[in-house]
This record gives C-alpha cells, sequence and structure tokens, in this order.
C-alpha cells in the first residue's frame, strides 16, 4: 500500500492505496465519487476526465499513487462554479445528453477548451471533443451548447 | 396550483426539457456500477480463448476453491433455451457457464470472486484449462451447409434456420427484364458499443427473502422471468432494477448468461456479487450485430421500373441464440425488407440464419433494416445507373405513393399511411442538391472527389402481438402497461414496465399525463426499470416505448380523470357531465376543486367521497396500438461525401435526414434520437467493425481497434419534418427510435459511389474504409484498362 | 481490466531512479506520463513487478537554449509543446504536431521521452526528431551518453536504450527562420495513431533536407533521396515525386502492400509540397 495525501474537490483527502489502482477506481470505489465514469480503462473514451492540478487528464490512465500531492477535481466539485453553471445550463436546454454516461467528462471537457480559448467556432469545438465519445447523441447538440456557453462566457464564438 | 411548464408548453407537441438532465449533469446519476453495499465481491469470468474447443478439465489453485465457481459448482444452473415456434428452426441449448465444449473467444467458463475486481481477475489468471481445440466455423456463407466440426453436436450443417420469402412470379419479371443488375454486398460484424458497457448487482434480501438483481438492461420484467424459469425459483423470490443505464442500443434487450450466473452465485452466497463489464469483455462477449451478407439480382425496366428482386441473404449469427428471440429474427426482418418502401411486384428470398464460432448476434438499432436498406438502396443507384437516370429519379418512379397507402409491399409490410415521395424530395432539399450538382461539375480544389447519396426506408414500429406470433416468436411483446397513482397530495406517479436509458422517456410520459390531466410535469413522477414498482411490462426496444407506454398512460389518466371527475363532481355539488378536469383541477359550471384537494378527499377524507366510489386514486391500464402489424415511420436519409481517391478516405460534408413519424410529443426528444441513431449509422457506414481471422479470433478488443464516431469527423445533421399521424396509435404517434442507423450505410455508400462514378468504383461492403475504396479503385482500373491502365 | 499488482516507488532524483532500475533489472520499468504504459499495465498486457515513477522529477522537465539548439527534459509533455510553455527549435512545427497527436487530456501527461522510449511505430515524436535530427540524451549505471536521434528506434517497440538506462533530454538543432516545414498525418480519426505519417524539413541556409516517414512498418523512414532532393536549391516536383517512389523501393524490408506504399507516398509528397510551395 502506498500513503497518499490528495486534495479532492477542495478537501485533503488521506488514504492508503494499492499501488495499482487507479485514480478512476479510487475516486469512484475509494471516495464515492461515481461521476467519474469509467468506460474503456485505456484512454480513447473521455468518460474519466477529471481535472488534476486544473488540467483534464484521463482518470483510468493515472496511478492514484502518482496522485500525491496534486489537487483533483471531479464532475461534482463544480457545483458552485459559474464556467460549469453556464455549461449545464447550456447542455440541459439544448439537450446536448441522453444517457448521461459521456456527460461528466463531456462538461469537464468543454469547460477546459473554454477556459483555453479552444472553443471558437464549431469546427474547434469538435476537434477539442475529439477524445470524448457519446454514443447517444450525435454531437450535434454538444457542439451547439459549448459553444453557447463559450459565448456566454466571453462574448465571442459562433455556434453551427 | 402552480403550472409553471404551462399548457401549450408542456403538453404534447412541447419540447420540453428533460427531468432526467440533472442528475446526469451534476455528476449524481446512478448506473449499477455506482451502487455501493458493504461486502460487495467482484466477479471476474474466466473465459475461452479459443473459438472453439472441448473442454478437459478445469483446474483451480490452491486455496481458491470457493472462490471459484464453474459449471459443476452451480447445478442449478440450467441451460438457455430459446423456443420458437419458427418452422423448422433449431434451437441449441446454452450452458451460462460452459461444460464440455467452448463455442466462442469469450465464452464463460468460471466465475471468480475477490473483494476488489483487480484480485478476481488476479484469481482468473490463475485457473488453467485443458482445451482440445478444434477447427473453428467462421466463413458462414462458405460453411452454411456443413463442416468438420459442426458449432453444435448432433447438426449435419450449420444452419439455425432457413427460410424463403416469395411473392409475385420472379421468373416472369427475369424474362420480362431489359436491365439486370447482380451485386453481393457485405455489413460487417459489429458492436453496439452502449458508453457503459452491462453490468450486474446481485445479492439476497433475506427480509424480504428475495434476490435483488441491478442490472444494466433494457429489459427488467422478462429478464426477471427468464432467471427465475432457469434457476427454478418463483419470481416473487426475484426483483430487477435497471437503474440508470448508459445506452442500451439493442445489446441490453437480451438475457446474458452472466446475469443469471450471478443471480444463482446470490442464491448460494451470503454477500453481494458485482460484476462490472470492462471494455474488452464488451467487444467479446456482449451480443455483436449485423453480420449480413447479400446476393441481389434486380430485375428491371429499361427506364428503371423494378419488376423483381431475387436475393439470398446469409446472416452471421454466432455460436448461440440469445433468449428471448433467439437469432432468427434478423435475417427474416432483412427479407422482409429487403423490397424497400417500394412498389414492387415480384419477389424471392432466401434468408438463412448460420452458427458460427463467433459471438452470438443479437439486436442493435435498426436490427435487420440496415443491412436490408444498404442492399436494396445500393441496388436501386446501380439500376438508376444501368438505365442511364439520375437515382433520385429512379427512386421516384418505384416508391410507393401517398395515394397507394395502405399499400402492403411484396415483403409483408403493411405501410399504413405518410408521402414517401416527398420525403425524398425535402432531403434532396435540404442538401440543396442542385447546387451540389454544379459544385460537383466544377471540381474541388484539393483533387478530391465529392459524392451525393440518398437512401429511403420505411420503419416498422411499435408492432404489436400480430407481428410476434407470426414471426414464430417465444414471447411476445405486444402491449405495454402503466399504473398511474395520484398521492395524497395530488401529486402524480406514473409506473411503467418500460425502461428509459438516454430516450427520456421520463419526461416524454410525463408529457402524456399532463396533457390528460393538466398536472404539472414538474409534479409528476415517473417510475420505469424495476419490477418491484411497475406492473409488467416488457421493456424498451423495437422502437415501441412511446407508442406503447405513451398509450399505457395516457389510458390509466384517463380512468384517473373519470374518477376525479365524479369525485369533483360530487364535492361541487353538479353533475359529473358539467364537470371538465383541466389545469389540475376539476372545473364544473360553479367553481373548482384541485386536484390536490380532491386527492386529500381519496385518501384522508374518505368521508368526502361520494356513494359507491372507493378511496385511493390508482388506475392500472394496459395497452396495445390498434394495429398488431405496426405503424411505419419513414425517412430519406441523404448524406455529401468528399473522397481523396489519393488514400481512400472518406470525409461526411453534410448529412440530411427528411422524416415523418406522426405526432411528436416532444420534438426536442425526436430529434436527439434522429441524431444518435445516424451517428450510429455512420459507425457502422465508416468505422466500426470487429473481424475475425480463420481461428475464429476476433481483432477488435479495444476502442483503438474498434473505431467509434468522434465529434470531429462527425458533420451537423440536418432534419427536416413531415406529419402524417398514425390512425391506430394514441394522439397519431409513430415509433421512431432506430430510424436514424438504418439509412445511414446506404446514403453514405451510395454518396462514395456517386464520387467515384467517373472511376467506375463502387464499394458494397461496410465499414467503408480507406483500404476498401482504394481497392475498388484500384479493381475498377483494373477492370477499365487493364493492370497498367 | 485492472493491472496486475505491482510495487510503486517515487525515486526524488534521476541517479536514484538510475540505481533503482539497474538493481531491479528486467523486472522494473519507468513510468512517465503513463499514457501508453497505463492502457498497457490495465490490459494485463504488460505487468512489470515494480514501477519507478519518474513522471515529476525535475531534472527532467528543465529545458535550456542556446543559439543553435533547444533542450527539452524527457518529462516535458505534449501539452506543453502544444501551448509553447518550453521553447520551440522548429519554427513552429514540434507545436503543430503536438496539437494533433492524441487528446488534450492524454497530451497533459504523456511525455516526450515516454514516446521515444516506447518507440511505437505510429508515434509523431520518433519520425519528427529524426527530421529534426535531434541527439538524446541517456543516463544509466555507466554514466550518461547521447545517441542520435535519426536512428535511435531499431524497430518496432525497440530502441538503442539498454534496459538500464533512462532517456534525459533530447537536444534539437535550431531550424533557421529561412527554414520550412511539412507535415501529413493521416489517420482515420482525429487523434488517433496515423495510419501514414510523414515530416520534410528544408532548411536552405545549411543545405539541410530531410523526409521521414512514421507509421511504416518499424523505426522511422528516413527518406534519403527525397531528403537529398528537397535540399537542393533548385525543387521539381516532378523529381521529388521520383525521389520518394526510389525511397519506398529500397525500403523493401518494411513490406509495405500496395494500399500503405500508396498511403506513403501520399503522405510524404503532401509534406513536400508544403515545404516546396
Ligand atoms: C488514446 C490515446 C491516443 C494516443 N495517440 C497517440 C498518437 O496519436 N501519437 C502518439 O505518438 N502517441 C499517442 N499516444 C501515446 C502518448 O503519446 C504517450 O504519451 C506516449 O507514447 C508515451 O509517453 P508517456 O510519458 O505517457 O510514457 P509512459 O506510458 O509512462 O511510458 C511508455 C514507455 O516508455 C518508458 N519510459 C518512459 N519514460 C522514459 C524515459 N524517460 N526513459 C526511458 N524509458 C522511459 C516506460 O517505461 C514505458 O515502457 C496515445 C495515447 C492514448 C492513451
Ligand atoms: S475510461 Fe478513461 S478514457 Fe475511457
Ligand atoms: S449521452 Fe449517452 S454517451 Fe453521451
Amino acid at each position: 500500500m502506498t500513503a497518499i495525501r490528495v486534495i479532492v474537490n477542495g478537501a485533503e483527502v488521506i488514504d492508503n492505496v494499492a499501488p495499482r489502482t487507479s485514480l478512476g477506481d479510487w475516486l469512484r470505489e475509494g471516495r464515492n465519487l461515481t461521476g467519474t465514469h469509467l468506460a474503456c480503462e485505456h484512454g480513447v473514451c473521455g468518460a474519466c476526465t477529471v481535472l488534476v492540478d486544473g488540467e483534464p487528464i484521463r482518470a483510468c490512465l493515472m496511478l492514484a499513487a502518482a496522485g500525491e500531492g496534486s489537487e483533483v477535481r471531479t464532475i461534482e466539485g463544480f457545483d458552485a462554479d459559474p464556467l460549469m453553471m453556464a455549461l449545464r445550463d447550456a447542455f440541459h436546454r439544448r439537450h446536448a445528453l441522453q444517457c448521461g454516461f459521456c456527460t461528466s467528462g463531456m462538461l469537464i471537457t468543454a469547460w477546459d477548451l473554454i477556459r483555453r480559448g479552444k472553443a471558437s467556432s464549431a469546427a474547434e469545438i469538435r476537434r477539442g471533443l475529439a477524445g470524448n465519445i457519446c454514443r447517444c447523441t450525435g454531437y450535434t447538440n454538444i457542439v451547439a451548447a459549448i459553444a453557447e456557453a463559450a459565448t456566454a462566457a466571453e462574448g465571442v464564438g459562433d455556434g453551427e | 396550483m402552480a403550472n409553471d411548464a404551462g399548457g401549450a408548453a408542456a403538453g404534447i407537441g412541447a419540447s420540453l426539457l428533460r427531468r432526467e438532465d440533472e442528475r446526469h449533469l451534476l455528476g449524481r446519476g446512478s448506473f449499477v456500477p455506482d451502487i455501493k453495499l458493504p461486502g460487495t465481491m467482484e466477479v471476474a469470468f474466466v473465459r475461452s480463448p479459443h473459438a472453439h474447443a472441448r473442454i478437459r478439465g478445469i483446474a483451480k489453485p490452491a486455496g481458491g476453491e470457493r472462490r471459484v465457481f464453474t459449471a459443476a459448482d452451480l447445478p442449478r444452473l440450467r441451460p438457455i433455451r430459446v423456443e420458437t415456434q419458427a418452422p423448422g428452426a433449431k434451437s441449441p441449448p446454452w450452458p451460462p457457464l460452459a461444460t464440455d465444449k467452448v463455442r466462442y473467444v469469450g465464452e464463460a467458463i468460471a466465475a471468480c470472486l475477490a473483494p476488489t475486481r483487480a484480485e478476481a481477475e488476479d484469481l482468473a489468471a490463475q485457473i488453467t484449462v485443458d482445451y482440445e481445440p478444434l477447427a473453428a466455423v467462421v466463413d458462414a456463407p462458405r460453411d452454411m451447409q456443413g463442416s468438420r466440426h459442426p458449432v453444435h453436436e448432433g447438426w449435419s450443417d450449420n444452419l439455425f434456420s432457413e427460410r424463403v420469402f416469395a411473392g409475385g412470379d420472379i421468373e416472369a419479371a427475369a424474362r420480362a427484364a431489359e436491365i439486370t443488375v447482380r451485386r453481393e454486398y457485405r455489413m460487417n460484424r459489429q458492436s453496439g458499443a452502449p458508453l457503459e458497457g452491462r453490468a450486474v448487482l446481485a445479492y439476497r434480501d433475506w427480509r424480504l427473502d428475495e434476490i435483488v438483481i441491478h442490472a444494466s438492461t433494457q429489459t427488467p420484467h422478462t429478464l426477471r422471468v427468464a432467471i427465475g424459469e432457469i434457476l427454478g425459483i418463483d419470481l416473487r423470490r426475484l426483483r430487477v432494477v435497471a437503474p440508470d443505464v448508459g445506452g442500451g442500443f439493442g445489446p441490453k434487450a437480451r438475457l446474458y448468461p452472466e446475469e443469471i450466473i450471478l443471480a444463482a452465485l446470490a442464491l448460494e452466497l451470503d454477500q453481494p456479487l458485482r460484476w462490472v463489464e470492462d471494455r474488452t469483455e464488451h467487444l467479446l462477449t456482449a451480443a455483436h450485430s449485423r453480420d449480413h451478407h447479400y446476393q441481389v439480382t434486380a430485375y428491371a425496366s429499361r427506364d428503371g421500373r423494378i419488376l423483381g428482386i431475387d436475393a439470398e441473404i446469409v446472416v452471421d449469427a454466432g455460436a448461440y441464440g440469445l433468449w428471448p428471440q433467439g437469432p432468427y429474427q434478423e435475417a427474416a426482418m432483412a427479407a422482409r425488407c429487403l423490397p424497400g418502401p417500394y412498389a414492387i411486384a415480384n419477389y424471392r428470398c432466401r434468408a438463412l440464419t448460420v452458427a458460427t464460432n463467433k459471438t452470438p448476434m443479437g439486436p442493435y438499432r435498426g436490427v435487420g433494416r440496415p443491412g436490408a436498406c444498404f442492399a436494396i438502396e445500393r441496388t436501386i443507384d446501380e439500376v438508376a445507373r444501368a438505365a442511364g437516370r439520375d437515382p433520385v429519379e429512379v427512386r421516384m418512379l418505384n416508391i410507393v405513393r401517398p395515394e397507394q397507402m395502405p399499400f402492403t409491399s411484396i415483403g409483408g409490410m403493411r405501410f399504413d399511411n405518410g408521402n414517401y415521395p416527398e420525403s425524398l424530395r425535402l432531403c434532396a432539399e435540404l442538401l440543396d442538391l442542385p447546387g451540389l450538382r454544379s459544385r460537383q461539375r466544377r471540381g474541388e480544389p484539393d483533387g478530391r472527389v465529392i459524392g451525393i447519396g440518398f437512401a429511403v426506408f420505411a420503419e416498422q414500429t411499435a408492432h404489436g402481438a400480430a407481428e410476434f406470433v407470426a414471426r414464430g416468436a417465444a414471447i411476445v411483446p405486444g402491449f405495454e402497461s402503466c399504473t398511474a397513482r395520484i398521492l395524497p397530495d395530488g401529486s402524480l406517479v406514473l409506473m411503467v414496465g418500460i425502461q428509459s436509458h438516454g430516450q427520456g422517456l421520463e419526461t416524454a410520459l410525463s408529457q402524456i399525463a399532463h396533457h390528460e390531466l393538466g398536472i404539472d410535469p414538474a409534479r409528476i413522477a415517473v417510475r420505469h426499470g424495476d419490477t418491484e414498482t411497475s406492473a409488467f411490462g416488457f421493456g424498451t426496444f423495437a422502437s415501441r416505448s412511446m407508442v406503447m407506454s405513451g398509450g399505457a398512460v395516457a389510458r390509466a389518466s384517463r380512468a384517473l380523470r373519470d374518477k376525479l371527475n365524479r369525485i369533483g363532481a360530487h364535492l361541487l355539488q353538479c353533475d359529473v357531465a358539467a364537470v371538465r378536469c383541466r389545469d389540475g383541477a376539476v372545473r364544473g359550471p360553479q367553481g373548482s376543486v384541485s386536484i390536490a384537494e380532491i386527492a386529500k378527499v381519496a385518501h384522508l377524507r374518505m368521508d368526502g367521497l361520494p356513494p359507491g366510489v372507493d378511496p385511493l386514486l390508482e388506475a392500472v391500464a394496459t395497452y396495445e396500438p390498434a394495429v398488431g402489424t405496426g405503424v411505419f415511420s419513414y425517412a430519406t436519409h441523404g448524406a455529401v461525401v468528399a473522397v481523396d481517391p489519393e488514400t481512400g478516405f472518406v470525409e461526411l460534408l453534410d448529412f440530411a435526414v427528411a422524416e415523418d413519424c406522426g405526432t411528436m410529443i416532444n420534438p426536442m426528444l425526436v430529434e436527439g434520437q434522429i441524431r444518435g441513431g445516424v451517428v450510429q449509422g455512420i459507425g457502422t457506414a465508416l468505422y466500426e467493425e470487429i473481424p475475425y481471422d480463420e481461428a475464429g479470433q476476433p481483432l477488435a478488443g479495444t476502442l483503438a481497434d474498434y473505431l467509434m464516431p468522434g465529434a470531429a469527423e462527425m458533420p451537423a445533421i440536418k432534419i427536416g419534418h413531415l406529419h402524417t399521424p398514425a390512425a391506430a396509435t394514441e394522439y397519431g404517434m409513430k415509433g421512431m427510435g432506430e430510424g436514424g442507423a438504418v439509412g445511414p450505410p446506404a446514403a453514405i455508400a451510395n454518396a462514395v459511389r456517386d464520387a467515384l462514378s467517373a472511376l467506375g468504383a463502387e464499394v458494397n461492403e461496410t465499414p467503408i474504409t480507406p483500404r476498401r475504396v482504394l481497392a475498388a479503385i484500384e479493381q475498377a482500373r483494373f477492370r477499365v484498362g487493364g493492370p497498367t491502365g | 481490466m485492472k493491472a496486475a499488482a505491482f510495487d510503486y516507488v517515487r525515486p526524488r532524483n534521476v541517479a536514484a531512479a538510475v540505481d533503482l532500475l539497474a538493481a531491479d533489472k528486467g523486472q522494473a520499468q519507468l513510468l512517465a506520463g503513463g499514457q501508453s504504459l497505463l492502457p498497457l499495465l490495465n490490459l494485463r498486457l504488460a505487468s512489470p513487478a515494480r514501477l519507478i515513477d519518474i513522471s515529476r522529477l525535475p531534472e527532467l522537465a528543465m529545458t535550456d537554449e542556446d543559439d543553435a539548439t533547444v533542450t527539452l527534459g524527457a518529462g516535458v509533455t505534449h501539452a506543453m509543446i502544444e501551448d509553447r510553455r518550453v521553447p520551440d527549435p522548429s519554427q513552429g512545427l514540434m507545436p503543430h504536431v503536438a496539437l494533433g497527436l492524441a487528446y488534450r487530456a492524454v497530451r497533459n501527461r504523456g511525455t516526450l521521452g515516454g514516446s521515444l522510449a516506447l518507440a511505437d511505430p505510429a508515434a509523431e515524436w520518433p519520425a519528427v526528431l529524426a527530421a529534426l535530427e535531434a541527439e538524446i540524451g541517456v543516463v544509466g549505471p555507466n554514466g550518461r551518453r547521447r545517441l542520435s536521434g535519426t536512428n535511435f528506434a531499431t524497430g518496432i517497440y525497440a530502441t538503442r536504450l539498454a534496459e538500464d538506462e533512462i532517456v534525459t533530454a533530447l537536444r534539437i538543432p535550431k531550424l533557421s527562420r529561412a527554414a520550412r516545414w511539412g507535415y501529413a498525418k493521416l489517420a482515420r480519426k482525429a487523434g488517433a495513431f496515423a495510419d501514414a505519417l510523414a515530416v520534410a524539413v528544408a532548411d536552405p541556409r545549411r543545405g539541410y533536407g530531410r523526409v521521414v516517414l512514421g507509421a511504416a512498418n518499424g523505426p522511422p523512414l528516413v527518406m534519403t533521396e527525397a531528403g537529398r532532393a528537397l535540399a537542393g536549391t533548385r525543387r521539381d516536383p516532378e523529381q521529388l515525386r521520383r525521389a520518394v517512389e526510389t525511397d519506398l523501393d529500397s525500403a523493401a524490408d518494411r513490406r509495405f502492400d500496395a494500399y500503405q506504399r500508396r498511403l506513403h507516398r501520399a503522405a510524404a509528397m503532401r509534406a513536400i509540397v508544403q515545404v516546396i510551395q
């Protein structure tokens, strides 16, 4: 077992983890943060996307042990974030989710795209979502929702 | 009562925003793997690495004996067996854990239990199975009449079933033909690949003396029936719950060995058990789909009028039949859909369902239709080419016209109504066909060639008993149910037998109840996916839930409304004929009484009830559409592609759908279903494939090999609507869940063909990979100008 | 899909990592970004007894720059290159490549060093660094040495790196302002591994020309004829096309089938055309 100290959604957590435990499994099984979904566990689908030290990463491709000393933010840690609120609102109004399994990863990826100013056109948003698979929606509404939230956030960008 | 959703904004036809969204947006959905029970043991399976082998022995590791379960350890496990009434069909037994033989790579052999999944996998890795490998059956057309080691003992061939569908006089059509077009088509094997895989959590509830099974399934009630039957226990002792389900699309509408095994283990052990399918297991063992092979001959007149279709369809169904419907429906449905939405008089089709040493085949959005649509629509384009006419014109020439409705196709489909030619015209308009044609003539600056292709189809939806009986089905999912209950405060709970896993049925069904009762949708709860809370129902598949469950909700709501009116009239002291239930209240000539007040009387103040009226506000209703053969949605799909003749890469530039699904309860949800379906169809057309090698090894085990459509490659999908309400259903609804996935392979293949027309190349196999495109170009060059041409 | 058990250690510096690696020869594996290793572990295609986490060693994150070269630590991530958070020796080639490599969440952790050490034939960096004639600094129990980036990879997942060595840094010659580059990645999906990959670089001031193919059934394939033609002053597309054919002919050991050959030819020509246009 490896001892870790991690800030999870703003609160410090001290735990012992089996070295092989992925950050995704630890968040879900150890911290009961089940909003982080696992759909491939080999880095392709993006359902497990969380922020580590402010940057999106694949929770299935990082060891919990390697998270020592970092700050982790999961979908449950955005409840008071204005940009995330705008995104959630746009996803709701634009019908950008169906089964909801991809949604956490989509929202966090979208949040990062907007924050980095990489959501200025539909084409740019689509490229930015290349690593997040949605099996249900066909993407059109997701792209529209992100474009809308980006416009609201920065007063720039055009939709589809 | 506050009614912030407002009348028109929440009722039928309103794009009411989804009540399902909030929990998922907050990351607080509840999928099976999210449910935590103390002491849960995780399950990992030992699975066959061979496509076909005898099992000579299984050795458990020392110390692991009581955590490893084989068939011998679970005598309760009886084989899965599909009963079919289809004549001549064979139905082999399928032991949930393999006994003496394995018949596909991935077949479960032993269940291993440990506190974590990783440890369960460690345990599974320590089990040694002694195999005697046998030659695998992998090529359905080649091996269907027999092979050295047939897939099943005692079979002389490898046929699950063989049927001939015929109408008219195909020989006469052949004699009369001025144009004959022959083609072979192939739609390769793929996965349904919902983003969430399968998952099961099973435990014993001692207090209620029952086994509770949480499963990521589309069909909780029928799952309970099957598990009860196979394990030989009373259904009263089984509860199946499908909580949030991360996509289904058909593969989750079947019974799987893992569900039975976990239930059996829960009976044996005093611990909750959980199995969460990983992606590799999903690609290996969840139902595969498509794998259709077609040989089509079309006979036509010089101007392109189709006189007859002669065809053979071979479906590679894998090793076993999945309960309840077995492997048979795929080929039969394809055979019946092959004549398409066209007025064709002569037809003959031999439909064969073949057993191979591959993963069992199950339904996936569209089932037999995408393959049939691909075959007929590609053929129509070739007929048009042979006739020297535009494919749109030739479609117009052959398509069923509105004045012919209702029209029974030569495939035996009874199209109820609609304007099929108009959908074709509208789709061409959405894409700006004339503009594209002139762009095509101008040529692309980057050397690519563009092409436009169409596909028209009609989709049988919400079929009832008549259809399933005709199919020889063992289970006849001809109805749905709803229990509607108004609680003492006037809020409403609808308990339904379907399962909503993305379709938004929690929202749409509340709209129907709102329409009937005027109760604010915010005060309506929809409970589904739980055998404990609702009356029996079949679940969500076959584009049926909105029509069937919506119908049941309408009927239950009306029964409640009658009772509300009687109590309301009594309270208002007027005649029941004088009151109307509207906007959350029963209104009489003078004054009104709110549903909340009536509900209070019906529960807490029964002294206020009229004589002869029982307390409680509860109604159970079932619904079956007036026509058992289904109501038909229809659509034209149009695709615009750019093909790079140098590399074979295909880019989808535009995609449009012009469709008619009758009355739309919630247009936003309808469009969501269409777009999602279309992108799945694009996956079939361009990306998704599970190839097998000669030894029966599947070659796509991760999402790095199994490509799923991503946002970057997809266009924004355009949609146009036509509105022809069905006569046979509530409100004129038609089902529409699957259609999106039906047309894209055909439309895209036709667009690729159009783009490559100058080169004379065509791709008649999906997915249309760069390799296949280049091979087709190479072949065309060889045909036209010889090897150096 | 969970990894088999292993030990996990996080050494404090490169020297300690080298010691650990040497002590556990054959049993231990370095963990950098984990973006290739973790999938292999999860799928149980790799099961080392011990992982030595070098992902946060400051020495591997350092960068340096002089007039002629840029040095990037092995721990520099794809995202740092994409965002130009590290100096760019390549007149924009490397940031451009990074942008199309995998996905942002992968780029945030995946490293240059991991990519080079893994030597996935379809990976971008081995081909790009061969085209830039980078030098690869490694350290092992016997001290430091420098290897040529051009032939660092020797095969599919095979390099000149010894089992107990660590890639520490890459020294990359700067392209001049007058240099031009071309880059073509043919992949079926954005961010996916390439089916064909070509990098072309010409720096007339140095008389430098390089064309390198990736995803070429082996280590990066340096197209010598095409490179020579590109270095010249009179660059005629027809002549370059012939040079590409010659190079493909002489790569018989790669066993390209007709489809692959077509793809490689297309990728090479597209990269070259970007340079000469
Ligand atoms: C979905 C997905 C898509 C991807 N697409 C692409 C793509 O298109 N192109 C591409 O090039 N890559 C792609 N990658 C791989 C990615 O670029 C990896 O980051 C990279 O290949 C490895 O870097 P790493 O730091 O993650 O190495 P790790 O995964 O940590 O290690 C990889 C190997 O290198 C060894 N190693 C690591 N660092 C060193 C060192 N300093 N010295 C010696 N040995 C070392 C490790 O022991 C291990 O064997 C993709 C990955 C994923 C998950
Ligand atoms: S679960 Fe991590 S990328 Fe798919
Ligand atoms: S909403 Fe189901 S996967 Fe995206």
